[in-house]
């Protein structure tokens, strides 16, 4: 499956700008299953400066600045991505990691080696992922048991999240601590991304924020409009035995071919998309458009 | 023994036994204290007591002050220094020294590894969590590289002597470590007031250390190494340390800049100066770890510089100490310490620290949890106070909270044994008492290896019985010698404003922020004076009206009354609504023009702004300008303990500040070179005299009065103005509203004249360097020259001209009009051009995470 992505991100400012440096997250992943064909990343007006380099996490992150005075920028990344999520490992021909339990899972990531030890910085708390409560905790344990299956349980905690939280674009913010999201139980998909790593945390296993996007389809009979996709998130589990394993909590569904990688981290704060300081007096106003259709063979 | 009976040590041990690093229990001394006590004994206790209240002024008229946050008393408060020091002889200190030595050089490894290979995580040594858990690890920070020898250049540790008589570890502080500079001022006033009292005693000098502390900066500079341009950053007045930060300025010779006067373009880090952006090759950092970039860091940050990591990363700027290393300011690596010590170095550690337990491991945990009550808890990344658990002192319902803390994420908490430490003699009320001390060492990267400060900040408990140090609370402080028995040389060579260096060495270089507060203070200071003066003139018109109640008297008395409104731009007061009433109780509304802080062009609103701006270029003040300074101060103070204010009072005040702020400008022009900013001090204020004066020419001499009024005018702001003798003396004639026009207008000699108040601001703006991208002239200097002219072809006939009603004289009002708008224009391109507004910092999409 081949498809080609665009995602715009501009910003008006009400009295124009004299310069910014900005830090952009927007290169997909080139990894099994998923290959970046092409790619290139637009900045108007051009940037003085532009430079690219491997996060911690090893997410690729194009560092910009401009020096003149301007009053919009706009970012575009445009790129083909090929998917075929038949190359990767698939937990359903892995009884070992279908079966593993919490207590067995927790006694394997016990141990010290390198690459445990990269995964193992994702059960701690990170600094959106911070002040897990006991009921968020309690919460995670009506699926997580010490002799069940810790897929099982994750494939179950990303259901109940899908039910029991519903999808409201009004009522938080990047900064919305998860204490307050788990409260009202509303949110966005960086919500529940993050509200599903906070319970895996809670009970000691690995979790990670995967920042991409979703292809949606138009309704039946209908044209897609341009610009109807949008950024997505969702989070990953570490299960011993087999590896990392993608839930979406937003659409109830283990990603496949219609999600497209970008970045992984901790939590929101690693993998923002597009941040900046920009040297001005005045408001602004953004607007992302991200588009993603099947690109012509 | 002569001790024994002493006075001093009367009841020095009556209610609390611990071990004294002076007095054993059974009253013997210790024999290196000797030769001080002998010395002390030699004042009498009225002596000494004289001697501690001297120390205190001294600090005080320094201005040696340690602010605290949340604390209303917490602005400028005094920095406390106890006359009686700390001493250690140089055999044990030659141990204790190569003990921090080993441990500066450990952690530098630490801190390497931490951020490059992680072999300490990799091979068992260090749990992975203690650093990954700890949000001092800055994450943007990892492989960076640096050009310099070592990675930390500054360890700092906070010793304190344990049961077993030797020194522990308490504390590391890697950040951005404060103290130097206080320690360098504690020795310096010590020795100013009680030079006796080092008698026959060696003690170490600090110089030596200051003199290395310099050459590390220098050779720090990843490029131009011949000549690096180097910045001490500052968070601001604000701070707590700040008096340091500037102190330590101006004792090294370099620009105190905040975040603002630096900003980072084509890869590179530039200080806006006046001129042009000057390239920084190192900065001093006194601005903790996350608020060094706003862009990669903490967002919110308004104290570092936007892109700054990117620099670091391409080794195009040394900071000093490395972002980053706040990981090392962790509880959590002291289990392990001994560990690292043995991995890199095969050796124990030399110093001991305090037997602690990291949760995050099984067996440690249930240990911690089974004997809460006897432990001291922190989190392993926050040391400050608040979040330090004494067990002991919490009850059953703040322990379970703490268990079940704990429980939830083990590996963010750490277990200390509880400890006493040793005391030592502290000169309180006329008494030694023994009090808690904990030394605070310094060592800093020379070559390939560390060299620590003989000596350091020894700071006190507070109370008696006080478990814990610390100057957050700003307590007090000792002197901190290392004694030999080798010769010294006299150690009173240095004082921070004889040795200081010029930092500016040209007024191109003038960071813009420093440039933009010499230009208020400027014109705060013009016009607090000018505010003072009019307000007493009014004072004792009314005054004088009590004794004789004429009408005219009267009604120009309410002229005046109104015209205090109009110049100081307080309405409505005595012109707008409600003033009827007003003046019939004027003192009422003078009052609150002299003493309402919120109320904008009050006297001391303006002063209060002047003590704002002002504050922030403590770098550039003499001993001279803090004592006037501080004397403003306290007779303020002083003043509004007063409630209940007779008119004779108000002026006796008024006087006496009037003089002061003389005292003051006159200490600025000599204190101050033209090339470190007193142009543009010079600027502000005369820019400011020159609208005071349009505001009083156009309220006094605008209207047309009968003779006997018009004098009572004319004199009244001749008085106001300090300028009635000069007329005398340049007329010798009855007062008239012509020759008071052409004395304080169309003069061009006098200089409380207009004319020549707007000609000498233009001579000083055509000297300011003109930025690198503007040509030609500047849009400031064709409006003060288009005033220039303006004043230049003016002729007193023609402004004496009135109108048909003989009401006004409407030419005068519009010429004054005319040139305080280009005044006021004259100022905001000024402040366009070199103070840079358009470079605040913003963040793109506003967001506040908790980074920490």
């Amino acid at each position: 499956m081949k498809y080609k992505v665009s995602h715009t991100t501009s910003y008006r400012y009400e009295v124009g700008v004299t310069f910014c440096h900005n830090i952009a997250t927007i290169k997909p992943k080139n990894m099994l299953g998923q290959t970046v064909l092409s790619y290139n990343l637009n900045v108007t007006p051009s940037p003085t400066e532009i430079s690219e380099r491997l996060d911690f996490f090893g997410n690729t992150v194009t560092r910009f600045s401009i020096q003149k005075h301007h009053s919009v920028l706009t970012v575009t990344a445009n790129s083909i991505i090929e998917k075929d999520s038949s190359l990767q490992p698939n937990i359903y021909n892995s009884p070992g990691g279908q079966n593993i339990t919490l207590q067995e899972s927790l006694l394997a990531l016990q141990n010290i080696n390198s690459e445990l030890l990269d995964i193992r910085q994702f059960i701690l708390e990170s600094i959106l992922v911070a002040g897990i409560t006991p009921e968020i905790k309690a919460y995670a344990e009506v699926s997580f048991k010490p002799n069940r299956s810790v897929f099982e349980a994750a494939h179950e905690l990303m259901q109940r999240i899908y039910t029991d939280f519903e999808f409201n674009t009004k009522v938080t913010n990047v900064a919305t601590p998860i204490k307050e999201v788990f409260e009202k139980k509303k949110g966005v998909c960086q919500d529940f991304a993050q509200i599903a790593i906070a319970c895996v945390r809670s009970v000691g296993l690995p979790a990670r924020y995967v920042s991409g996007y979703i292809e949606t389809l138009p309704p039946p009979g209908k044209e897609k409009l341009v610009g109807t996709d949008a950024s997505h998130a969702w989070f990953s589990v570490y299960i011993p035995e087999f590896g990392w394993v993608d839930f979406d909590p937003t659409n109830n569904q283990i990603p496949k071919n219609q999600h497209i990688v970008i970045a992984y981290g901790r939590d929101y704060y690693d993998v923002p998309p597009l941040k900046g300081v920009i040297y001005s007096t005045g408001m602004n106003k953004m607007k992302v458009a991200v588009d993603i259709r099947p690109a012509d063979e | 023994m002569p001790f024994s009976s002493n006075t001093l040590f009367q009841n020095y041990f009556s209610e609390f036994k611990n071990y004294d690093e002076v007095l054993k229990s059974n009253m013997t001394i210790n024999p290196n204290w000797e030769k001080l006590l002998n010395n002390l004994t030699q004042f009498s206790n009225k002596n000494l007591i004289a001697k501690q209240e001297e120390i205190d002024w001294l600090m005080d008229e320094n201005g040696v002050t340690y602010n605290v946050y949340n604390d209303p008393k917490g602005m400028n408060r005094s920095w406390n220094l106890n006359i009686v020091p700390f001493l250690i002889h140089q055999k044990e200190w030659e141990a204790i020294e190569k003990g921090i030595i080993q441990r500066a050089e450990l952690l530098n490894l630490v801190l390497k590894d931490i951020y490059g290979k992680r072999e300490l995580i990799k091979n068992g040594i260090v749990p992975q969590e203690v650093i990954f858990a700890h949000r001092g690890f800055l994450r943007q920070c990892d492989q960076i590289q640096y050009k310099t020898a070592k990675n930390l250049l500054i360890h700092s540790a906070d010793l304190a002597r344990g049961p077993d008589g030797r020194m522990w570890v308490v504390n590391d502080r890697t950040q951005a470590p404060s103290g130097m500079g206080y320690a360098l001022e504690n020795r310096f006033s010590l020795s100013k007031t009680m030079p006796n009292i080092f008698q026959g005693i060696n003690v170490k000098d600090l110089s030596n250390f200051f003199f290395h502390f310099n050459k590390m900066l220098i050779e720090s500079a990843p490029q131009n190494k011949d000549n690096p341009n180097i910045v001490v950053l500052t968070p601001g007045p604000l701070n707590e340390t700040y008096f340091e930060h500037a102190y330590m300025a101006s004792f090294l010779g370099y620009p105190l800049v905040t975040g603002n006067d630096l900003v980072v373009r084509s890869g590179k880090l530039w200080m806006k100066t006046l001129k042009e952006l000057k390239q920084v090759d190192v900065v001093l950092r006194r601005v903790d770890d996350v608020f060094m970039d706003p862009l990669e860091l903490r967002e919110d940050s308004y104290l570092g510089v936007a892109g700054l990591l990117d620099v670091i990363r391409e080794q195009r700027v040394a900071i000093i100490n490395p972002i980053g290393s706040g990981i090392l300011e962790n509880s959590g690596l002291i289990p392990f310490m001994n560990a690292i010590c043995q991995y890199f170095f095969n050796e124990d550690l030399i110093l001991p620290q305090i037997a602690s337990w990291w949760c995050g491991q099984e067996k440690e945990c249930t240990y911690v949890l089974d004997n809460l009550k006897d432990l001291v808890v922190k989190r392993i990344d926050r040391s400050n106070r608040e979040n330090i658990f004494f067990c002991e002192f919490l009850d059953s319902n703040e322990l379970k909270a703490l268990r079940d803390e704990i429980l939830l994420t083990p590996y963010q908490f750490v277990a200390q044994e509880k400890i006493s430490f040793s005391t030592a003699p502290d000169f309180v009320n006329g008494n030694l008492e023994p009090r808690k001390v904990v030394c605070r060492t310094f060592s800093i990267a020379t070559k390939d290896t560390y060299t620590a400060m003989p000596g350091g900040l020894v700071r006190v408990a507070p109370e008696r019985e006080n478990l814990f140090v610390s100057n957050q609370r700003g307590g007090v402080s000792k002197d901190f010698w290392i004694i030999t028995d080798e010769f010294q040389p006299n150690i009173q060579k240095y004082s921070w404003d004889n040795t200081c260096k010029i930092s500016i060495s040209h007024i191109n270089d003038l960071p813009s922020n420093m440039a933009e507060n010499l230009y208020w203070s400027g014109r705060y200071l013009s016009r607090s004076l000018n505010t003072a003066r009019y307000l007493r003139m009014v004072l004792n018109r009314m005054n004088s009206e009590q004794f004789q109640n004429k009408k005219t008297d009267s009604e120009n008395l309410v002229f005046l009354l109104k015209s205090v409104t109009t110049i100081t731009s307080t309405f409505p007061g005595f012109v707008g609504k409600g003033s009827e009433e007003v003046l019939k109780n004027p003192l009422k509304e003078i009052i609150s023009l002299i003493t309402d802080e919120t109320r904008l062009g009050s006297f001391a609103q303006t002063m209060f702004s002047f003590n704002n701006s002002y504050y922030t270029l403590r770098s550039l003040w003499s001993r001279d300008m803090w004592r006037v300074f501080d004397s403003i101060k306290k007779l303020w103070n002083k003043f509004k303990e007063n409630s209940n204010y007779s008119i004779p009072e108000l002026v006796k005040f008024l006087d006496r500040i009037v003089t002061r702020l003389i005292a003051f400008m006159g200490l600025i022009e000599e204190s101050i070179l033209v090339n470190q900013g007193l142009l543009i001090y010079f600027i502000g204020l005369q820019a400011e005299q020159a609208m005071m004066n349009i505001a009083k020419s156009r309220s006094l001499l605008v209207f047309n009065f009968d003779e006997a009024k018009q004098y009572e005018i004319l004199e009244s702001f001749l008085l106001s103005n300090e300028s009635l003798n000069i007329y005398r003396y340049s007329y010798r004639s009855h007062l008239s509203i012509e020759n008071v026009i052409n004395l304080l207008i169309l003069d061009k000699e006098y200089a409380k004249s207009l004319t020549y108040q707007i000609n000498r601001i233009k001579k000083d703006i055509d000297r300011l360097p003109l930025p690198t991208n503007t040509m030609g002239v500047s849009k400031c200097q064709q409006k003060i020259a288009e005033a220039s002219l303006l004043i230049q072809n003016l002729n007193s006939d023609m402004l004496l001209q009135l109108d048909e009603h003989e009401a006004i004289r409407q030419n005068l009002d519009h010429v004054l009009r005319d040139l305080s708008n280009l005044l006021h224009e004259a100022s905001i391109e000024l402040s366009d051009m070199y103070f840079n507004h358009s470079y605040q910092q913003k963040q793109l999409v506003n967001q506040n995470f908790p980074l920490s």
